[in-house]
């Protein structure tokens, strides 16, 4: 089944920048699409607790703007689609198609009930709470999702038809099919956002291996509200940590894992995690192990000021290793930096602070070959006057999909992204 | 009164379930007569959640909501727009704040900020129970702005908004554009030069018709609110005349001619220029100008050619523009006589003085008349001060010395570079000229904030020592042929700016967002929006991004040709106002004056100028004075409700 629609603007991503790309855009009336890989829109920024530096919910300011783009009236969402290719075949006229694929559930009459969920008796890693522990094969993603409703993970159902029995909708469909949907568009958004760092690549801080040792995103989920554990628990024995050990630039400033720069927002959760922890866990000592405390944007050097003052430890040292002791408790041998001397502390848990990087196959998409820098990232063509425009004339980047960066810098790059493409909609002189 | 309500308490995930009991409150406000229903939520603000407060509007006819929850600065306008799509009027919504005043301000006390919490839902739901129904005011609005500082954020934002159609005036205190970035020669990342970029810009802004720049003018006085705002400027004299086309070599003369000297600005006071003066040749407007404030009118200058008209006065201009977008950037911190040896040692300059004396100097790198070598660079002057009030970092300084010490290597590749850093912050790709400066030789050192970097002068060399935890504590030091003090960023002066548009000044004495992530560009100053490096520390490319956020928020402002204004003001009881006066002197917006109706004198208050502060009311002798939506009942049930 194909069909053929026209926007003003494709935007590719549905995380923060996006959905910010697409309210301004949508503000000034233009007609936007939404082209969202996962089952909601929120990206990476709907799944965190706090931010930093104001220690608001991050859920507070990332739903009420997803909703609000949901709702718009000149902007269409599909999420759990794909952008296959894009042509250009002239100015103002952008050529792509998409698939949508099925979700197994009507999106129109679904509920989120959750009856399905209840009745399916699959139970897999839930990626949205990064594999501390189980979700459904027939489930609603998480409880902010947007949309919230179901969806079969077709890959892990054994196909019982108990959710199908139980829904009291009437709304799963098994015979759903891939829907591929042709477009045109004057102008494309790139919002696709990064990825985390995989910690296997750096075997010797023992993530996978020795369980007490997560990354800071399954930190992070520990954090959330919607926490899976409602507290701050040890994966190995569901102990309570007392002693936390976060462990810096893990995949960051690293040539030996091909990423040489910094990734600008590391330093900064972790402190904020630190400060949380301090919170949820009143009687744990934190550490951090650095190399140089990144905390410069506005109130970020008074932020860490704060931790410090609750009575973080920060320590300058580089790790060596990470060893597991009987019990699940951690040996980290670090160079003391400021001492001069290579030292040994035992944790016992360990967080990797682990860095972004870019996301892969943008480049693939455009017809025209859209340009990299030496980091993968989208190449910024004028730095300095059209921060945003890219070597393809009307496409325009937006967020962490041109470089790492934290939330407000995000919002400012997409206000950029989307000045600059309505600048090139007026059909005006767009090259300033 | 209304008597169907609906009561919604947020848990905000846990942010203030963790400290108040939300069932105690939510029980509470079920008690009250009037309260149809009552309920918690996980997140008020979820869309889940919006949805289901829509169909309890609908489905049990609720003529009133509250929402209990974080302030109303967050979401007031979230739960409007649920009753609006739910066909209730969103005047009939009332959010009461638990979070901020509650939870958090509470959380060493949770029975307490529970029985707040109570109180506070019980004064919302009395409030709403008064609600009127309102409707919003449309006001017509210009479709101009004017953008205050012609740097690059500043001329960034003008064309972009100009091209949007909107009418900018660009508004610039000194008598060239650029600021900033024309000081700067070859910018990181890319091989162009500030005053390259600069030029590219002014090119477009001079030919675009939606665009009047101003240059050497002030903005003295403002009425009238957003939407309409009357500035008024002051156009000092440039004493060249508009169409002049003064050609190089009789400027050069009537600079020679010119017996005045003053501290050249542009170059950090390293140099010396004349009253009569270009910063550069290429700058802009192409003309030369006076320095008025320098110029002892001689004359010799306009012996030499006609262009220059000495008798030119100061003129007042009227303009009227929708928005005002501040972009008037950042001054370097300046250290006190003594800092690091700073105007007591003869070779201790800063790092802004430095960039300007690399692009002055020829072959050699020559300070004072001596031949430099070793260049001592102190990091984190003016920011993340210990003792001074500046805690905040700086944000470009670090890569900012890094990408100088490179070009200064590149341009004398004798010299050695030792940066005396507090851990070096170059962020994200910046990280790459951290790896660069290593690998062309540059030797860093650092320290804690607990142990700074030491400068004294010992015969006549100046030394720079550390206590340097990359070498384990060790006691280093280096002399110096000159030190380079890495100063950060300050706010520009602008007491009068901020006098005038009563724009909010945060800790740090930048402007101040609404919310860094919510509406990081705009201040609680209806129409009034702030960007670059007048708000934070910001280099150039986060300076456009922020200038171009903000040039589409002024555009969807002012566009439409009309504003929505809250309906809460004050409105007079014409029968028992007996115009007394008092009111107007009250009024900090000049919103009241006097009209005659059916020959009686009484008070008026201008719809597009009233904020709804509130301040007539308590002065007002015969009680004439009501405001919308805050109308004496609704304060009264409040109150009452609350003392209880």
């Amino acid at each position: 089944m194909s069909k053929s629609e026209e926007y003003d603007v494709l935007v590719i991503g549905g995380g923060i920048s996006g959905v910010e790309a697409s309210l301004n855009l949508a503000n000034q009336g233009h007609k936007v699409l939404v082209v969202e890989k996962d089952l909601s829109v929120g990206g990476k920024m709907i799944h965190l607790s706090k931010v930093f530096p104001t220690l608001d919910c991050s859920a507070c300011i990332t739903t009420p703007k997803v909703s609000e783009a949901a709702r718009h009236s000149n902007i269409t969402i599909y999420t759990y689609s794909q952008v296959n290719d894009i042509d250009k075949k002239a100015e103002h006229d952008f050529r792509a198609s998409i698939t949508k694929f099925p979700r197994y559930v009507d999106e129109e009459s679904c509920t989120g009930c959750q009856v399905c969920e209840d009745k399916c008796p699959v139970v897999v890693q839930d990626q949205y709470q990064y594999d501390l522990v189980g979700r459904k094969a027939a489930y609603v993603p998480f409880s902010i999702a947007n949309p919230r409703i179901a969806a079969i993970d077709i890959e892990n159902c054994s196909l019982c038809g108990a959710c199908e029995r139980a829904c009291p909708a009437d709304c799963i469909d098994f015979t759903q099919e891939k829907q591929d949907i042709e477009i045109k568009v004057k102008s494309v958004i790139v919002a696709t956002g990064f990825k985390l760092f995989d910690p296997t690549l750096i075997p010797r801080y023992g993530f996978g291996l020795f369980k007490n040792v997560v990354t800071s995103m399954q930190m992070e989920r520990q954090l959330v509200p919607t926490r899976p554990f409602n507290n701050v628990l040890r994966p190995k024995d569901g102990k309570m940590p007392d002693n936390i050990a976060y462990v810096l630039c893990a995949g960051s400033r690293d040539e030996t894992v091909g990423n040489p720069i910094c990734s600008q927002v590391c330093c900064m959760y972790s402190i904020k995690q630190a400060q949380l922890l301090l919170g949820a866990l009143p009687m744990a000592d934190v550490t951090i192990y650095y190399l140089n405390i990144r905390s410069f944007g506005k109130g970020f050097n008074e932020f860490y000021q704060q931790a410090k003052d609750m009575g973080v430890t920060f320590v300058k040292g580089k790790i060596g290793k990470v060893e597991e002791l009987e019990g699940g408790d951690l040996k980290l041998r670090y160079e003391d930096i400021e001492q001069g001397v290579v030292k040994e502390a035992n944790h016992d848990m360990v967080v990797l602070s682990v860095g972004i990087l870019a996301n892969d196959g943008v480049t693939s998409l455009f017809k025209q070959n859209l340009e990299l820098d030496q980091f993968n990232y989208v190449n910024q063509k004028d730095l300095l006057a059209n921060p945003a425009q890219t070597n393809i004339g009307g496409v325009y980047v937006a967020g962490t999909a041109s470089g790492p960066m934290d939330i407000p810098d995000s919002i400012l790059s997409a206000g950029a992204a989307s000045s600059e493409t309505a600048g090139y909609l007026r059909g005006g002189n767009h090259e300033k | 009164m209304k008597n169907k309500i609906g009561v919604y308490v947020c848990m905000c995930g846990s942010n203030i379930s963790d400290y108040v009991d939300v069932e105690k409150v939510k029980a509470e406000a079920e008690k009250i007569g009037g309260v149809l229903l009552s309920k918690t939520t996980m997140f008020a603000c979820a869309d889940s959640t919006q949805q289901e407060i829509a169909n309890d509007i609908k489905d049990q006819e609720l003529d009133a909501i509250v929402v209990a929850s974080c302030s109303p600065k967050l979401h007031l306008h979230t739960f409007r727009n649920v009753a609006i799509r739910a066909g209730l009027n969103p005047y009939n919504y009332v959010q009461v704040n638990i979070r901020e005043q509650g939870s958090w301000a509470h959380s060493d006390n949770p029975a307490q900020a529970t029985e707040k919490a109570i109180k506070l839902v019980q004064a919302g739901i009395e409030r709403v129970k008064h609600s009127k129904e309102l409707s919003t005011v449309k006001i017509p609005s210009e479709n101009s702005v004017a953008v205050v500082g012609a740097g690059i954020a500043g001329m960034r934002s003008a064309l972009e908004l100009a091209e949007m159609g909107t009418e900018v005036h660009l508004i610039e205190r000194e008598h060239f554009v650029g600021g900033r970035t024309s000081q700067w020669n070859v910018l990181f990342t890319t091989n162009e030069t500030g005053q390259e970029v600069i030029s590219r810009l002014y090119n477009q802004i001079i030919s675009h018709p939606k665009i009047t720049l101003y240059t050497g003018t002030n903005i003295i006085s403002k009425k009238g609110s957003v939407g309409d705002f009357n500035l008024t400027l002051k156009v000092n004299p440039r004493y060249i005349k508009p169409e002049c086309k003064l050609d190089k070599k009789k400027f050069q003369e009537a600079i020679d001619l010119c017996p005045i000297e003053v501290d050249d600005k542009f170059n950090f006071n390293i140099t010396k220029r004349k009253a009569i003066y270009k910063n550069y040749d290429s700058e802009f407007p192409e003309m030369p100008a006076i320095d008025y404030e320098a110029c002892n009118k001689c004359g010799e200058c306009a012996k030499l050619c006609d262009e220059i008209d000495l008798n030119q006065q100061p003129e007042e201009k009227l303009i009227n523009v929708g928005s005002v977008l501040l972009s008037t950037g950042f001054n370097p911190y300046e250290p006190p006589k003594g800092e690091f040896g700073y105007e007591d040692i003869d070779n201790v300059i800063t790092l802004q003085q430095f960039k300007r004396l690399i692009e002055l100097n020829g072959g050699k790198l020559i300070y004072n008349n001596k031949e430099i070598k070793n260049i001592a660079y102190i990091y984190c002057v003016g920011s993340r001060q210990v003792d001074g009030e500046n805690k905040y970092c700086s944000r470009y300084c670090c890569t900012s010395a890094i990408h100088t010490a490179i070009l200064v290597k590149e341009k004398y590749p004798n010299i050695n570079n030792f940066h005396f850093n507090r851990g070096i912050r170059t962020y994200g790709k910046q990280e790459v000229l951290y790896n660069k400066a290593s690998e062309q030789g540059d030797i860093f050192l650092q320290s804690f904030e607990d142990a700074p970097t030491q400068v004294e002068k010992v015969g006549n060399e100046t030394i720079v020592k550390i206590k340097d935890i990359l070498t384990a504590n060790e006691e280093l030091e280096v002399s110096a042929d000159l030190v380079v003090l890495v100063t950060g960023m300050v706010p520009r002066e602008n007491a009068d700016l901020v006098n005038i548009l009563k724009v909010p000044i945060g800790r740090d004495k930048f402007f101040n967002e609404i919310h860094p992530k919510l509406r990081p560009v705009e201040t609680v100053i209806d129409g009034v929006l702030i960007s670059g490096a007048c708000q934070a520390p910001l280099n150039i490319t986060e300076s456009v991004k922020s200038s171009l956020s903000a040039a589409s928020k002024v555009n969807s402002l002012v566009s439409s040709g009309e504003i929505e204004l809250e309906p809460t003001m004050a409105v007079v009881h014409n029968d028992k106002c007996t115009w007394c006066d008092k009111c107007t002197n009250a009024c900090p917006y000049d919103a009241i004056s006097v009209t005659k109706v059916n020959d009686k004198e009484v008070a008026l208050v201008a719809k597009s100028l009233c904020k709804g502060c509130g301040m007539c009311l308590p002065v007002c002798p015969e009680n004439a004075i009501d405001l919308i939506g805050y109308t004496d009942i609704e304060m009264e049930s409040m109150i009452e409700a609350l003392i209880d």
